[in-house]
């Protein structure tokens, strides 16, 4: 295994990691293989259900896309650290207000695809929600609370 | 019958769904999220051929690798089953990524690696990708008892259809068919297996712990006794995620290495190997008089079940019981058959035939209405299924519970608010003014479309439950079920509450474990809200006399007379009282356990609805946009509204998947499923949510729990012939064939220019 092996130096939840990883790991593989992170799921391992959603230097990313050879340096932010010991993040706050997971299988995804969003605006419009979260699939088709969860979070944007 | 009038205080309230809190942090654990120490990874071969033999397999270049531990194949695995048509491993494969081999090694790598240096010897056999096919070739024989499931037909059937026809003045027939739909959850299938020797723990997404722990017994001929079966919280089920040969080839893989053994399946083994809607074919013919009564319904329904029968006899007759019931008839006959294919097998998948099954009533239903010059809504309002049910003699004896899926008539509904729910809806659409709708020039097209629908659920199987009052002071509720991610653990759980007069919060849910759990059937065709429902409130109800039993001798009172439970104990009316710890810790264990046959010997217990849609048709593109959905359902009293909005919303919008967009496309030269990708087979995203009303129906049912019915599986049932009404409305089109793509929509116009 050696032989396929890269050591790489990256941040996850403001925790620096070493690691020797396997060349053929993906960002999502290193989170739940190697960190135990398994928030962030594996829904299609392909970029197209966007169940491994998080952040990576201030973006949200579909972690199975990113070969974990390419993070040395980076900083990423996951569901695990998105909470400040009890304190839940706003956005958490708000999907289980709203309901806004059934099965739970795409929550993470969700919320780490919002969170940009959350940062980066003080209201919302239903359609930037929309836009933000175009990337990911909930099969319980929890969409309406979804929708609902995040504009809880951040406040919709009224008109005019 | 349940004591209606006990108080509530958490039934009716949206208590919050009791894992989101995990869920939204991260932390709920899913079978994937699990690893064992010296763990190996599985991964399955599978078949590039539709129909072969296998001839011989060479496993030894692939367990040279150093990494490679063991491979099961046909030719080394027992004789056992997991369904009468399902070996272990067969030396014969059926479709397109039926399993051949499965390997564990140290990790996925190298079992990709060894898994191309297994050679296979077939002999590749002639194959049927359709119904027609597996029908007309007599030399193709997917199973050894042919590929009509049973030889024929089940036939259902009240009074007689050829009287009825003979009474008519319209007679209207149409044929209807259905897509290969795929629930496709977001979470694969998976499976942790761990073999210490002894003794077999599964880990598996499992809609019933109980029944998946019968089946690995029987199959890996193993005592039930040391086998334990754990499911972790479920990346949703929609009435799938059993039925496959994953947790048994992981199972064995762990007992003949000796270590713990993980199976993951990947997105496009989920499509392949998971389990699909059935495809259908429906003939259906319905005769009226004139003043618009109907005098018969007769309805033949084919299904495509793939290859192997998996849930299929439960399925296809579900897809009749619309045309046996919905309509007041005395006149109905159904028949429904079962074919082989090789093609990836169908199985349950949420509400079971209705859907396929309304489909074509439905949409029948309004061309019936045409010919009568009648409004489809003044139709259905004359038409519909009565509280009193449906014309007829009684046939099950008077000392039986009554199927919630009859045929015979001269049986009532325990509640049945299906014509509320037409008011309702009718109102909340503004269906008055629906001759103002359309709009017969320019690109966009607007429509008003409408469907109802009946649906068994509610009793299930023999349901247990468990409770007692723990030495902290709070109780635990022991349930044999799973909450396969629709949230029934919470309302069983406010119902045992309410029960006992105490807080939800003061209760903990046990569930997902064999060892620690009473039996329970599966999570499946809407029952949990009303059969372990039931159980709790019994459980609930019975812990409540023992607790108060109890707290007389503790208090040192004479008898019970006057004592009461309240959220921290229990009280006399003259001042004494208990508080739960203190009696907990006076009197031990305090508990009771009950089992329940959920049903009646008096009623039938169905749930009904109807859904209403405003839709704009692009006639240059073809795309449909829903401007506006409104759905009512007569679920019972609902135990949690916020949770039961999600659950009806949800459902639509999964099945506007079914109604504009999924399909599984199969080659037919070569059998291969070529969309079996998210990026392929597309499916409902947040774009197109559309807006949905939902309402409940003013119902109490005096039989279920609380006075509710079944819910879970029932909005998936009608969003498909809504629509179709609604396009038909808007451009004159009508469409038989779902789903209504684009492509298939532009066709259908050009046919009409």
């Amino acid at each position: 295994m050696e032989n396929h092996a890269t050591k790489i130096t990256f941040k996850v939840n403001g925790e620096q990691h070493t690691l020797d990883i396997d060349n053929r790991f993906t960002l999502l593989d290193i989170l739940r293989d190697r960190l135990n992170l398994t928030g962030a799921k594996k829904g299609c391992d392909l970029g197209e259900c966007g169940a491994c959603t998080v952040i990576l230097d201030g973006k949200a990313v579909n972690s199975c896309q990113i070969l974990g050879v390419k993070i040395t340096s980076s900083e990423i932010k996951t569901i695990e650290g998105l909470s400040q010991g009890d304190m839940l993040h706003p956005l958490q706050i708000s999907f289980i207000e709203n309901d806004g997971g059934q099965c739970g299988y795409c929550t993470p995804g969700f919320i780490m695809g919002a969170y940009p969003l959350f940062e980066s605006k003080t209201n919302v419009s239903v359609e930037e929600i929309r836009l933000a979260l175009a990337g990911n699939l909930c099969r319980c088709n929890a969409y309406g609370a979804i929708i609902d969860s995040v504009v809880g979070a951040i406040g919709i944007k009224v008109d005019g | 019958m349940v004591d209606q009038n006990i108080h509530s205080s958490s039934v009716g309230t949206s208590f919050q769904r009791t894992d989101l809190k995990d869920k939204v942090l991260g932390i709920a654990k899913y079978t994937a999220d699990l690893s064992l120490p010296n763990m190996l990874h599985a991964r399955v071969l599978r078949s590039p051929h539709p129909h072969a033999n296998i001839l011989s397999i060479d496993v030894q270049p692939a367990l040279k690798m150093a990494g490679v531990h063991d491979i099961l194949t046909p030719f080394n695995v027992g004789v056992g089953k997991i369904a009468p048509d399902v070996p272990i491993l067969d030396t014969k494969v059926r479709f397109v990524g039926d399993e051949v081999a499965a390997i564990a090694a140290v990790n996925l790598y190298e079992a990709d690696t060894a898994i191309d240096l297994i050679k296979i010897s077939y002999d590749v056999l002639p194959f049927s990708t359709n119904i027609d096919t597996s029908l007309e070739m007599g030399n193709l024989k997917i199973h050894a008892h042919g590929n009509i499931v049973n030889g024929g037909p089940i036939v259902e059937a009240r009074g007689n259809v050829e009287e009825g026809f003979g009474q008519a003045d319209y007679i209207v027939e149409d044929s209807f068919t259905t897509p290969d739909h795929h629930p496709a959850s977001l979470e694969p299938r998976a499976a942790l297996a761990s073999w210490d020797g002894a003794r077999l723990t599964m880990w598996k997404p499992s809609r019933g712990i109980h029944a998946d722990k019968a089946i690995l017994a029987a199959a890996l001929d193993v005592n039930p006794n040391n086998i334990t079966v754990i499911g972790p919280v479920m990346g949703a089920g929609y009435g799938s995620k059993d039925e496959t040969r994953t947790s048994i080839l992981a199972a064995l893989l762990s007992i003949r290495t000796g270590r713990p053994v993980k199976l993951e399946l990947n997105r496009e083994e989920e499509f392949l190997a998971g389990r699909r809607r059935h495809s259908t074919s429906t003939k259906i013919k319905m005769g009226v008089k004139k003043d618009g009564t109907v005098t018969a319904v007769h309805v033949k329904t084919v299904m495509d079940t793939g290859a192997y029968l998996s849930s299929g006899p439960g399925v296809v007759r579900r897809a009749g019981q619309g045309a046996l019931y919905l309509y007041r008839c005395p006149n109905v006959k159904y028949e429904g058959q079962i074919v082989y294919t090789n093609t990836p097998t169908a199985g349950s998948y949420r509400a079971l035939g209705a859907p396929q099954g309304h489909f074509a009533l439905e949409s029948l239903s309004d061309q019936i209405a045409e010919k009568l010059n009648m409004d489809p809504l003044k139709f259905r309002l004359m038409n519909h299924v009565g509280p009193e049910g449906q014309p007829g003699e009684r046939t099950t004896p008077k000392n039986q519970i009554i199927d919630t899926q009859p045929v015979e008539g001269g049986v009532p509904f325990s509640s049945n608010e299906l014509r509320q729910c037409l008011i309702l809806g009718a109102d909340a659409i503004g269906w008055d003014k629906r001759d103002q709708i359309p709009t017969p020039t320019g690109p966009i097209r607007r429509g008003l479309g409408m469907s109802m629908f009946i649906y068994r659920g509610g009793p299930g199987g023999q349901s247990n439950a468990e409770m007692s009052l723990d030495k902290d002071g709070c109780f635990t509720l022991n349930v044999g079920f799973m909450d396969v991610g629709e949230g029934s653990s919470t309302v069983v759980l406010q119902m045992a509450a309410d029960t006992l007069g105490v807080l939800p919060q003061m209760i903990s849910l046990n569930s997902g474990n064999t060892d620690n759990t009473p039996q329970s059937p599966m999570t499946a065709g809407s029952t949990l809200t009303f059969s372990a429902g039931q159980a709790a409130v019994r459980a609930a109800n019975q812990l409540a006399s023992v607790v108060i039993e109890a707290a007389s001798e503790a208090i040192g009172l004479a008898d019970t007379e006057g004592l009461y439970i309240t959220p921290d104990g229990v009280c006399s009316m003259s001042g004494d009282g208990v508080k739960f710890a203190d009696l907990a810790n006076k009197s031990g264990l305090l508990k009771a356990a009950v089992s329940v046959t959920p049903g009646s010997k008096d009623y039938i217990v169905n749930s009904f609805g109807a859904h209403f849609a405003e839709i704009e048709v692009d006639i240059e593109t073809g795309y449909v946009k829903i401007t506006k959905y409104v759905a009512v359902h007569d679920s019972g009293r609902i135990i949690n509204p916020k949770m039961a909005k999600g659950q009806v919303r949800g459902g639509i919008s999964q099945m506007m998947g079914f109604t504009f967009l999924e399909d599984m496309e199969i080659d037919h030269s070569s059998g291969v499923t070529l969309n079996a990708s998210f990026l392929e087979h597309k499916s409902p995203t947040i774009m197109e949510y559309p807006e949905i009303e939902v309402i409940f129906a003013d119902s109490i049912d005096p039989v279920g729990p609380f006075g509710a019915k079944s819910l879970g599986e029932t909005p998936c049932i009608a969003p498909a012939p809504t629509i179709a009404n609604a396009l038909y409305h808007a451009t004159g089109v009508r469409l038989n064939h779902l789903p209504f793509t684009p492509d298939s929509v532009l066709t259908a116009l050009k046919r009409l220019r």
